[in-house]
């Protein structure tokens, strides 16, 4: 039984084993409603709400929920894991860094006017509220997603607990458990170099698998490829960013911030992956 | 900042750090789930069982088994079993039942036995551990195909049964419909003691007409060929296997069995019988050196609510003349989440081979090939059994099976001279089959 929506940019599905159509209805209203939900609460594109309240803030103290603090906390740690790398306040790099394929490369200057504006580490926050330094701006497009995917999968356990069912945002996905007869779902990796084509099909029992990297969004300038993934300390493209990297873990989320530290590490990102002992596809 | 990056340059290039374990502590605090054991590879999942299978009065079998499987991710799947059994205990030798008692060489030639009157004669020599050991290796070959290859070793103390298999599969109509096909060799070579007996030659019995042992065995001898033999068999199998709807599973086989060489039972012997029924003398047996079989097997498995229900029919055809029919079918019930109970009802009928003779009359021409091997004569077979098994809290499963086995033979029409009509010509065998499973 398979359920579709859009939402956070990205085609939804929810793939339900065995199951007859009023549990699939229910498991997919529910779904919609938990992302649109996320999606609404905490996308930067939209106004009016809490992340165009906290962007906006100018070093007031905005209050937040138990769930952004949450949140917050995991960023932090996944700042601290990543030495800096992962930064959720350099969504500002943007502005300059357009990754429409083009060659438009920013100049030193527009890149280094940018970097006072990003820093983790200069945010304040506390169980009740978060104090944004004027000019910054939070993104939580790098761990949104995977946490939608998390937190849909984790509804359909509540609500059907002896379900297996496949939540895939995009190509994050989340197995809730393992199948009846317990046979795997197929997932087809994307070949980043053909677009069409399955590179690789690979089975999941349960757990989570998420994808970093995006082989269409970069700018090519003098024969250099740039990707879009950037250095938070530098302001630049990382160096020798493998094309993607998938992961597979316990959860979506973790799958995909494993993903996503390892692109930061450049030529490194097999080396550390390894160091993980997780299963990981690495494209370069 | 600046510090940062100089760290990070320094440690990452050298050694990456693990942070998995930091990062699965971050995610289950977000999520608010428990933590949980990192089971990113899967392990090995292992089988094991021992049998017991005891015929009253005759053979009696102990065997374990040790099976283990691989996923190495993929669908890249190693599977390998290692079977060690022992047998001893005694089978129909074939001779005719007598009124008085009989005397037999063992087959090895060193010794005798004596049956008493009117019992079926049975070879209480049997005696054998057998070690097999099965390797097999299966994974994807492109899209919607896979491809399986494996080897199967057998030996016991006089037999040795080396295979190689290979198959595709291939799936269509969205997994729907599976088509395989299948090839196998198999090579067995036979190397009893005491050697191979000559077709139709006489058992010889020492009853005192021998002027030396080594008279005796000159005799013996005579009745026996040089070496060991073989036999080459080919299977090939072609399969469909269709999902009928979400609970309705259904399978089609068609097989074809080639086998050329040593098909004779080394141990088997014929009694040649006088108008009144009473033995002259007794003869090895003979049968042809090739065999070609037709497999014809439906099989349904179905779902229900609390269990499965997995019902099958095989029909087999031989040019030895031999049909069988096999109906099997096992019915699982949960009992609760983590048991189940599931009778078994078994039922086998076979036609006997064109050649099957319970007796040889004296006198008659010498057929080409006879046999009076029970096994080769009509029969009826059925088994009634039960399986319990439960998942314990570690979630490694414990199964008991305990079945009954009842094989009786019938008169195929044959007429029974003089005093055979009132002896017990063909054996049933009775038999009791338990096990016990863990899987983890």
């Amino acid at each position: 039984m398979c359920a579709r929506f859009a939402a956070m940019a990205s085609p939804c599905e929810l793939l339900i084993d065995n199951c007859d159509q009023t549990i699939a209805y229910q498991l997919a209203s529910l779904a919609y409603r938990e992302t649109k939900r996320i999606e609404q609460k905490f996308s930067r594109y939209l106004s009016g709400n809490l992340m165009s309240q906290i962007n906006n803030s100018n070093s007031r103290p905005v209050g937040i929920d138990e769930e952004t603090y949450r949140l917050l906390v995991f960023a932090t740690t996944c700042f601290e894991l990543s030495e800096g790398l992962f930064d959720i306040s350099s969504g500002v790099l943007r502005r300059v860094w357009k990754f429409d394929g083009s060659d438009l490369v920013p100049t030193a200057a527009q890149v280094a006017a940018l970097l006072p504006f990003i820093g983790w580490q200069k945010v304040v926050y506390n169980k009740d509220s978060i104090t944004l330094p004027t000019g910054f701006e939070l993104d939580f497009g790098g761990i949104g997603k995977e946490y939608a995917v998390d937190a849909v999968a984790k509804l359909c356990t509540k609500h059907q607990p002896g379900l297996s069912v496949l939540v895939n945002f995009g190509g994050d996905i989340q197995v809730t458990q393992p199948r009846v007869n317990s046979s795997s779902w197929q997932i087809g990796i994307e070949d980043p170099n053909s677009h069409k084509d399955a590179l690789k099909v690979l089975t999941m029992k349960t757990g989570g698998l998420a994808t970093s990297g995006d082989a269409r969004r970069f700018l090519l300038k003098d024969g250099i490829r740039y990707s879009h993934i950037l250095n938070p300390t530098t302001g630049y493209p990382i160096i020798h960013a493998a094309r993607s990297i998938t992961v597979t873990a316990n959860h979506c989320i973790q799958a995909g911030l494993l993903a996503t530290l390892a692109l930061l590490q450049g030529e490194n990102a097999e080396t550390f992956l390894a160091a993980q002992n997780v299963k990981y596809w690495c494209v370069r | 900042m600046q510090l940062i990056k100089g760290h990070k340059n320094s440690s990452h290039s050298s050694k990456a750090k693990n942070i998995s374990s930091a990062l699965a502590a971050a995610t289950c605090a977000l999520l608010g789930t428990p933590a949980m054991a990192e089971t990113v590879d899967e392990g090995w999942q292992i089988d094991t069982a021992l049998l017991y299978y005891g015929e009253s009065d005759r053979v009696t079998a102990l065997e374990g088994v040790v099976a283990g499987k691989k996923d190495f991710g993929d669908e890249h799947i190693f599977s390998g079993k290692l079977v060690i059994d022992s047998l001893t205990g005694a089978s129909a030798s074939g001779a005719a039942a007598q009124p008085g008692v009989q005397t037999f060489t063992r087959p090895s030639g060193n010794g005798q036995y004596t049956i008493a009157a009117g019992e079926i004669p049975l070879d209480d020599t049997f005696k054998d551990t057998r070690v097999q050991l099965d390797a097999q290796w299966t994974q994807p070959l492109w899209e919607d195909m896979r491809g399986s290859t494996g080897i199967h070793i057998s030996n016991e103390y006089d037999y040795l049964s080396v295979a190689f298999n290979g198959s595709f599969a291939r799936d269509f109509n969205q997994k729907n419909t599976t088509l395989s096909a299948g090839l196998s060799y198999a090579f067995d070579t036979i190397d009893p003691e005491g050697g191979r007996p000559v077709p139709f030659s006489e058992m010889v019995v020492d009853v005192g007409q021998f002027a030396s042992e080594e008279a005796y065995e000159n005799a013996f001898d005579a009745t026996r060929q040089e070496g060991s033999d073989d036999k080459t068999t080919i299977d090939l199998l072609f399969g469909v296997t269709q999902v009928i709807n979400r609970r309705m599973l259904m399978q089609f086989n068609y097989g074809y069995s080639m086998s050329d060489g040593y098909h004779t039972d080394p141990f088997k012997v014929l009694s040649v019988v006088d108008s009144q029924g009473l033995t002259q003398t007794l003869l090895h047996e003979n049968r042809p050196d090739e065999r070609s079989r037709h497999n014809f097997y439906w099989q349904t498995k179905y779902a229900m609510d609390n269990g499965v229900a997995d019902v099958s029919y095989r029909f087999s055809t031989d040019d030895w003349e031999i049909d069988s029919h096999t109906i099997d079918s096992r019915l699982r019930f949960n009992l609760t989440d983590g048991s189940y109970i599931q009778p078994h009802f078994r039922y086998y009928q076979q036609s006997a081979a064109e050649f099957y003779q319970p007796f040889l009359l004296d006198g008659d021409p010498a057929p080409q090939f006879a046999s009076a091997d029970y096994r080769l004569g009509e029969m009826t077979a059925y088994t009634l059994g039960l399986k319990y098994a439960m998942t314990l809290n570690n979630g490694n499963e414990l199964g008991f099976r305990l079945e009954y086995y009842q094989q009786g033979s019938k008169n195929s029409g044959f007429s029974e001279p003089g005093v055979l009509q009132d002896l017990d010509l063909y054996p049933s065998v009775k038999a009791i089959i338990a096990q016990v499973s863990y899987s983890f």
